[in-house]
């Protein structure tokens, strides 16, 4: 078991910190009572954030920007294809209809990205563009009707979606893939040398992204109840704000499960603290940037001095 | 070397290539008034493509494009409104969107951040600022001299073309002189390919990532103003087509996002293929939504035909 990372102990403080101050700020939202609904309103971006973690790992410009657009297409589907047309609204079909789609959409940028070798960014780029017309084509306006036992996803049962997730990461950890995804990450010419089939673990990063998003919408179609096309792509960038704020490492082969999630619900907090304040959205978008933007760099801070001052 | 030219030149193929098929596939397609509109379009995605291109050949990327092109847009059609002469306008305008990407490039090369999510938080709270400024409901109006420069209908001295295609041929020119013959662009380029071994030839990273994200800042400004031009009013979501229009644009023209090789006319090739490839699907009679999913399938096709990147065999 590595040590837990400098970066993501930084965001474990500041995570403290803002809970203390939204506690104070809040009581009542943050009692225990009302914890299964917290836990439901901030486990999209949770679980969006961890999506986006596996493909960053892989390093040399790793990323799936395309992580917010499958959630939304995937509830779009659920919902608007499998709900409302077939009439089909048994657990037993639609969680594995979301995590194989999920897993489709990841081995599709997996494919790309590592087979024809279009750089992740543009690649995954190509397929937001993709799902996000596809949705707005099969749904042009929200739709309600989620299943109940989907709903009780976001309420008393919000925990389910982390805990398969952290339960699928720990996994994965056990398996030699994870070390060779990590090495291939921090220097995918090494890894290439020692024998590691660098393309085929990039693959499977985007495929283990894939299965993450598929999950992450399951948790966003519980929390909103319905289909809504606008509503996915607002994920990525998020998603991946917050894996870097956590302390996974935009160049790759640095961070895991633990500084995703970390990340996330400090993002998840910081909005929840501004909105109390009740202060215009312009003011609250400004405070957003500037936290964000401030956090990353204290987070840089002493690993740049000490740099400086030796060259 | 020669790869890069053979690149550039297939994104002008290309751009040809669907004009050829817009023209056989659509009435009209190639009327005067059509291509002049296509060219306009091209060049306004060109101009605020500049910057990216500088940026990424730097080993960067600078997802505040859109922030300051609506900042710029916004900001030049308040300050015009409120009386000031338009050169006093501009000139304030340029220099603070200098102000912020000099901030960009200054904290992604001095604290080693990576530059997408710090251009992202500062683009956040540049916007805010705009929208809070303005109340959310911008004001003020266009200079009449600008909206002639980039009407689709004006004339450019005997050209049937507003001034800003003349304008952007010499931007063009102007940056590959810079690109190709001055040390600020071989130190881009040294930087951007290995830079480790920029700094043993004395080349300052914080400096030249400063300079550099103030130059993209400023380029994305001036396509605000121009797109002030355009639409005659101010709005500040302007700019948010060319988040990812100006990053695919500077890809399909042949620059990778690993840094140190590309171009300009790389760019300028991108921008062409990319309002090609939607005038063309508009002109098909697609939904919009429609249009933006055939987009992405497209960009991916291009790419993978020449930009494709080294497999890691070949770089040890």
């Amino acid at each position: 078991m590595r040590a837990i990372s400098r970066e993501t102990r930084v965001a474990l403080a500041l995570l403290a910190l803002l809970l203390v101050l939204n506690v104070a700020l809040n009581p009542l939202r943050f009692a225990p009572a009302a914890w299964g609904t917290l836990l439901g309103l901030a486990a999209p971006l949770i679980c969006a954030a961890l999506a986006s973690m596996p493909a960053i790992l892989g390093g040399r410009g790793g990323i799936d920007v395309s992580v917010g657009p499958a959630m939304g297409f995937i509830n779009a589907v659920l919902i608007k294809t499998l709900v409302i047309d077939c009439g089909i609204t048994t657990a037993w079909v639609l969680v594995p209809a979301a995590i194989a789609m999920g897993a489709a959409i990841g081995a599709v940028n997996g494919a790309i990205a590592t087979l024809v070798r279009v750089q992740p960014i543009i690649a995954t780029l190509g397929t937001y563009l993709v799902l996000s017309g596809l949705t707005l084509t099969l749904l042009p306006a929200p739709l309600g009707g989620a299943p109940q036992w989907l709903k009780a996803l976001s309420g008393a049962w919000s925990l389910l979606p982390l805990a398969v997730l952290a339960l699928a990461w720990l996994g994965f950890k056990r398996t030699p893939l994870y070390d060779h995804l990590l090495a291939t990450g921090s220097d995918d010419r090494a890894a290439y040398s020692a024998g590691i089939n660098v393309t085929a673990v990039r693959f499977l990063s985007y495929v283990i992204t894939g299965l993450f998003a598929g999950v992450a919408a399951l948790a966003l179609t519980a929390l909103i109840g319905s289909a809504d096309p606008t509503i996915g792509p607002n994920f990525t960038l998020l998603a991946i704000s917050s894996a870097a704020l956590g302390g996974v490492s935009l160049a790759g082969g640095r961070g895991g499960f633990l500084a995703a999630a970390v990340g996330a619900v400090d993002i998840f907090l910081l909005q929840s603290a501004l909105t109390y304040f009740n202060v215009s959205t312009f003011v609250l978008q400004i405070s957003y940037g500037l936290i964000l933007v401030a956090s990353i760099c204290i987070n840089a801070l002493p690993s740049a001095l000490p740099r400086r001052g030796a060259a | 070397m020669r790869g890069a030219w053979l690149r550039v030149a297939g994104a002008f193929l290309v751009a040809l290539g669907l004009h050829a098929t817009g023209t056989v596939l659509i009435e009209g397609y190639s009327e005067p008034f059509a291509i002049r509109a296509q060219l306009v379009l091209s060049c306004l995605l060109a101009v605020a493509s500049v910057g990216q291109t500088l940026v990424v050949i730097v080993g960067g990327i600078d997802l505040s494009v859109p922030f300051v092109i609506g900042f710029a847009n916004v900001v030049a059609a308040q300050l015009y409104g409120s009386g000031w002469p338009f050169p006093l306008v501009c000139l304030t305008v340029a220099a603070l969107a200098g102000g912020i990407g000099a901030l960009n490039g200054f904290l992604s090369a001095a604290l080693k951040v990576h530059p997408l999510i710090l251009t992202l938080g500062v683009g956040t709270a540049v916007q805010g600022a705009v929208l809070l400024w303005t109340a959310g409901f911008p004001t003020g109006s266009a200079p009449e001299a600008l909206t002639n420069f980039v009407s689709i209908g004006a004339e450019a001295w005997i050209f049937p073309v507003p001034w800003l295609v003349p304008a952007t041929a010499a931007l063009l020119v102007a940056v590959m002189l810079v690109l190709a013959r001055t040390p600020f662009g071989r130190r881009l380029y040294a930087l951007g390919s290995n830079p480790v071994a920029a700094r043993f030839a004395l080349i300052s990273p914080v400096r030249m990532w400063t300079l550099t994200y103030a130059l993209s800042a400023i380029g994305a400004a001036v396509a605000g103003v121009l797109l002030l031009g355009f639409t005659g009013s101010a709005y500040a979501d302007v700019g948010q087509p060319y988040l990812f229009q100006s990053i695919a644009a500077v890809v399909i023209g042949g620059t990778a996002l690993t840094g140190g090789q590309g171009g300009y006319l790389g760019t300028v090739a991108g921008a062409l293929v990319l309002t090609e490839i939607n005038t063309l699907l508009i002109g098909l009679g697609l939904q919009p939504s429609m249009v933006q999913a055939a987009l992405g399938a497209v960009i991916i096709g291009l790419v993978s035909l020449y930009g494709r990147a080294q497999h890691v065999r070949t770089t040890i």
